[in-house]
C-alpha cells in the first residue's frame, strides 16, 4: 500500500480550493481531518480514510443483514449492524410475495440472513433495502463473520484480488457486505473455520503490505488439515 | 489549620511533590486499550488512573430521547469505590452528575453530532484512582476514546487545571494542593481554535491571578494535547506492526 499519512481529528490536511471527500471538514480557507485515519489526496479529492467506526448506510451499497424479530404486515425490519435499522418492504423482495395471503413471517423468519441492496436512505434516516438487484438473495447455510466496516476494502482487495484469492484457494462461496458482515459457505465446517480465521487475520493486519500473499500461504498450509 | 494541612506549599521554589510551578504531573495516555468498546483510552496522570470507553453512534434507547437533527451524546462519569481513601459509595451522586454534564458539554462542542441524527453516542469515564483533577483527566481520556472509535470531531479536547496554593499560581494541582489550596481552575479547550469548552472555578482569585492561572492552564492543555495525539499515533503504529 502507498504510504498515506496518518492523521488525527483537527489536523490540517489541505488549504485553498480543493474538493472534499469524506472524513474532512472546511473552516475558513483551511481543511482539517475530522476522523482518525489515513490521508488520501489522490484524484484531486482530499479525504481521510477512517480506521474505525460503524457502518453508515449509503445508497448503492450491497449489505448483509439478518431479519429481526419485528416483522410488520408488509415489511421486514433488517439488522444491518448500523445505527439505523433497515426496512425491506415485501414489494422489494426478490420474488413476488403477497403479504395478505402469505404472512411475511412464513417467507423469512427472524434470523434469516439476506444479501440486499441499499435502495434509499431517507432524510429521517429510514433505510430501505431492496432485493431486486443482481445477486440479492436469502443466504442459506454457511455462517456470518462480522468485522469492522473500515476493513472491508482490505478483505475485497484491489480489483478484488484478496476476495478472488480466498474463493479460489478454498472453493468456498464468500459474500462481503459493505457493512462489515461476511457470509461464508463451504463444504465443511473446518473450511469455514479456516476462512473465518483468514478474515480475522486480514482485519487485524489490514495496514500491512504483502497481506494477500501471507493469507494465501496460510490457507495453502492449513487447508490440508481440514 | 486543619489536620493534614501542610505548613508550606512551596519550599525552595519547589512544590510538595517536587514539581515547579508550571509543571504537569507525569502524564501517560494510551488509546485503544479495550477490545469490546468501539473506542477507548487509558490515562495515568500523576496519581489519577482513568479509563474511558465509547460506544456509537448506535440506535438510541429509550426512543423518545432521539433527536431528529443530531446524535445525542451521553456521558457517564463514575468513581470506583476504591478510587479514594475512604470508600466511595458507588453509583451516581450530585458531584458525578455535575461532572458528567460539564464533560458532555465540553465534548459536544467538538463532535459532529449532526452527521448521525436519531442516534446515541455513549461515553463512559471510570475513575479507578483519584488524586485531584479527575474531571480534566476524564475529558482528556474521553476525547481520545471518541477519536479511537472513529467518531468525526473538529479536534481533540485536552483539559488541565491551574490554581492557587500558598499564594502562588501553579499548574495541575494534586490532592494536597487541591484540598488545602486557595483556588482551582479546571479548563478544557479546542486547541486549534482556542475556544474554551470547560471552565470552572473553585475558590477565589483576583482578576490578575485569574488571568495568570488561566494562561497557565491553557499552556497545560497544549502539553496534554500533544500527548493525546502521540497516544493515537502510537496505537496506530502498534496495530500496523503486529
Amino acid at each position: 500500500m502507498s504510504a498515506r499519512r496518518f492523521v488525527v481529528p483537527g489536523e490540517e490536511v489541505a488549504s485553498g480550493r480543493v474538493k472534499l471527500g469524506e472524513g474532512v471538514y472546511r473552516e475558513g480557507d483551511r481543511v482539517y481531518a475530522a476522523v482518525l485515519g489515513l490521508l488520501d489526496t489522490s484524484r484531486g479529492v482530499v479525504r481521510v480514510v477512517s480506521l474505525a467506526g460503524r457502518y453508515y448506510p449509503k445508497v448503492g451499497d450491497f449489505v448483509i443483514g439478518t431479519v429481526t424479530g419485528t416483522i410488520y404486515e408488509t415489511a421486514w425490519s433488517v439488522d444491518i449492524s448500523s445505527p439505523y435499522t433497515a426496512i425491506l418492504n415485501s414489494s422489494d423482495f426478490h420474488r413476488e410475495v403477497d403479504p395478505f395471503r402469505v404472512p411475511l413471517m412464513r417467507v423469512m423468519r427472524p434470523g434469516t440472513a439476506i444479501y440486499a441492496y441499499v435502495r434509499e436512505v431517507a432524510p429521517t434516516k429510514g433505510v430501505y433495502l431492496t432485493m431486486k438487484q443482481r445477486g440479492c438473495r436469502i443466504l442459506k447455510g454457511g455462517r456470518l463473520v462480522e468485522i469492522s466496516p473500515a476493513k472491508v476494502p482490505r478483505v475485497i482487495g484491489r480489483k478484488r484480488s484478496m476476495l478472488g484469492m480466498l474463493t479460489r484457494e478454498t472453493g468456498c462461496r464468500i459474500l462481503v457486505g459493505q457493512n462489515g458482515i461476511i457470509w461464508v459457505s463451504c463444504r465443511s465446517t473446518g473450511m469455514e473455520d479456516l476462512v473465518e480465521r483468514a478474515v480475522r487475520k486480514i482485519e487485524a493486519e489490514a495496514h500491512t503490505s504483502g497481506l494477500t500473499d501471507r493469507i494465501k500461504e496460510m490457507i495453502v498450509r492449513e487447508r490440508e488439515r481440514v | 489549620m486543619k489536620a493534614g494541612e501542610p505548613e508550606e506549599f512551596i519550599v525552595d521554589g519547589r512544590r510538595l511533590d517536587g514539581r515547579r510551578m508550571d509543571e504537569l504531573r507525569p502524564l501517560k495516555i494510551e488509546a485503544g486499550v479495550l477490545k469490546r468498546a468501539d473506542g477507548s483510552a487509558y490515562v495515568e496522570w500523576g496519581g489519577n488512573k482513568v479509563l474511558a470507553a465509547c460506544y456509537g453512534p448506535k440506535e438510541i434507547h429509550p426512543r423518545h430521547e432521539a433527536n431528529p437533527k443530531r446524535a445525542v451524546l451521553r456521558t457517564y462519569y463514575s468513581m470506583a469505590p476504591f478510587s479514594v481513601y475512604e470508600r466511595k459509595r458507588p453509583g451516581p451522586d450530585r458531584r458525578s452528575m455535575e461532572i458528567s454534564k460539564v464533560t458532555r458539554q465540553a465534548l459536544e462542542s467538538v463532535v459532529f453530532t449532526h452527521l448521525y441524527p436519531m442516534t446515541a453516542i455513549d461515553v463512559f469515564i471510570e475513575i479507578l484512582q483519584a488524586q485531584a483533577g479527575t474531571r480534566c483527566a476524564g475529558i482528556t481520556a474521553a476525547s481520545v476514546a471518541l477519536a479511537d472509535a472513529g467518531i468525526p470531531m473538529r479536534d481533540l479536547v485536552p483539559a488541565c487545571a491551574a490554581g492557587k496554593v500558598g499564594g502562588h499560581i501553579v499548574l495541575d494541582l494534586f490532592d494536597v494542593e487541591d484540598n488545602y489550596g486557595e483556588a482551582d481552575l479546571p479548563v478544557a479547550i479546542v486547541p486549534r481554535t482556542g475556544e474554551i469548552c470547560l471552565m470552572q472555578m473553585d475558590g477565589n482569585l483576583t482578576q490578575e491571578e485569574f488571568e495568570q492561572a488561566f494562561e497557565l492552564a491553557i499552556k497545560g492543555c497544549m502539553q496534554v494535547y500533544e500527548k493525546q495525539k502521540e497516544a493515537l499515533r502510537k496505537a496506530y503504529e502498534k496495530r500496523s506492526e503486529e
